[in-house]
């Protein structure tokens, strides 16, 4: 059978002529100037959408609790040498962290979810200076000390995980804070709704009647934090 | 071609007979019909089936007002509205853009714990959105 010789349609196009008409020229698989203007809009509204749902907070932070509770310390480990890290878990079980001693002594928390596609973030000794936190799926790097994003993709610095050390050495977590968040802002912030008492014992500003005493995390905590 | 008409004109005339019979058989038959050029060589082979009908010459899309043989044949024949139109598509692509930009602000606001200005942020993109609208409003049916 040659090119030409079709065979008769099975259903002859006696419908609708404006279906024919569509037939014909989708056919030609035009995608015109309007349907691409059509297509930018449908993605602009999915972005305007999108919007309202983050800032209405469909992503989740770390340490958000589900029940708008401060979240309770917790003990994660008996002792802490310098230049070791401790992976866990605060304040929920997905709250994925890693506490780090730096060689000098000082004691850090830091949530372990990499703020660009949340990859674990490792603890490496051996790199930079002193150290530091990196996230081995885009080459992210983190400052040890500030949590601040030294290298890589990343757009935040990293949460931090508040951390304590008792006079038996034993290493506690007692709060947590968003990215690029100071520790008594963080820790204010979650205390001066649940605990007041407590909050103004640290010198939170916005509970009236805070201690004079800096930020020290109350007197049973005489450990370095960060 | 003129040499096939030249050479089946000049064959026929031997045929007739001296004696005229009626009318019907007057007139030669018609040499045998073969499309082409008489001269093989002429003959390539076409692979298009309609080899006549350029691509560029709106074939197939009935909204082609003015198109065909002739200077600026396949060509855009309304230049100015078909401008506008790019132009419309060109701010709304610009304003999605600042759009993709907005929405990193927005979600590093929100993980910052910045609410306020997350949502000042949404509002700037559906403020976008609208605008994106509007320009598909202008004329949703413009092609
Ligand atoms: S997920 Fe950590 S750098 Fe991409």
């Amino acid at each position: 059978m040659s090119v030409t010789d079709q065979p008769p349609s099975p259903q002859p196009p006696a419908g609708d002529p404006r279906e024919a008409l569509h037939d014909r020229i989708a056919a030609d698989s035009l995608t015109t100037r309007r349907d691409y203007l059509r297509i930018v809009a449908t993605v602009s509204g999915g972005l305007a959408v999108g919007g309202l749902g983050v800032a209405g907070g469909i992503l989740p932070r770390h340490g958000d609790p589900d029940d708008a509770k401060a979240p309770s310390p917790k003990r994660i480990a008996d002792q802490l040498l310098p230049g070791e890290s401790l992976a866990f878990h605060y304040p929920d079980e997905e709250d994925r962290a890693v506490a780090v001693r730096l060689d000098d002594g000082t004691l850090v928390g830091y949530s372990a979810i990499c703020t660009h596609l949340a990859c674990a973030v490792l603890w490496r000794k051996d790199r930079g200076t002193q150290g530091e936190l990196y996230c081995p799926c885009h080459e992210g790097i983190f400052d040890a000390r500030t949590g601040e994003v030294t290298a890589g993709p990343p757009p935040r610095a990293l949460p931090k995980v508040v951390l304590t050390e008792q006079v038996d050495g034993s290493i506690w977590a007692v709060g947590t804070t968003r990215s690029g968040e100071s520790i008594e802002h963080g820790l204010c912030r979650q205390l001066s709704e649940d605990r007041p008492d407590l909050a103004s014992r640290i010198g939170c500003p916005a509970v009236k009647g805070g201690g004079a005493e800096a930020p020290s995390l109350g007197p049973e905590t005489p450990g370095s934090r960060s | 071609m003129t040499d096939a008409r030249q050479s089946r004109n000049q064959e026929p005339p031997e045929r007739p007979a001296a004696s005229r019979p009626p009318a019907v058989s007057e007139y030669p038959e018609p040499p045998e019909y073969h499309p082409g050029s008489a001269r093989p060589e002429l003959n390539r082979p076409v692979h298009e089936r309609y080899p006549q009908i350029r691509a560029t010459s709106g074939y197939g899309d009935p909204r082609i007002r003015h198109t065909g043989p002739g200077p600026g044949a396949g060509t855009d024949q309304e230049p100015e509205r078909s401008s506008k139109l790019t132009a419309r598509l060109v701010l709304a692509m610009t304003v999605v853009v600042g759009q993709l930009w907005g929405l990193t602000v927005v979600i590093d606001a929100w993980m910052e714990g910045r609410t306020g200005t997350a949502w000042w942020g949404a509002g700037f993109l559906c403020l976008s959105f609208l605008v994106v609208l509007g320009l598909w409003l202008i004329d949703p049916k413009d092609r």
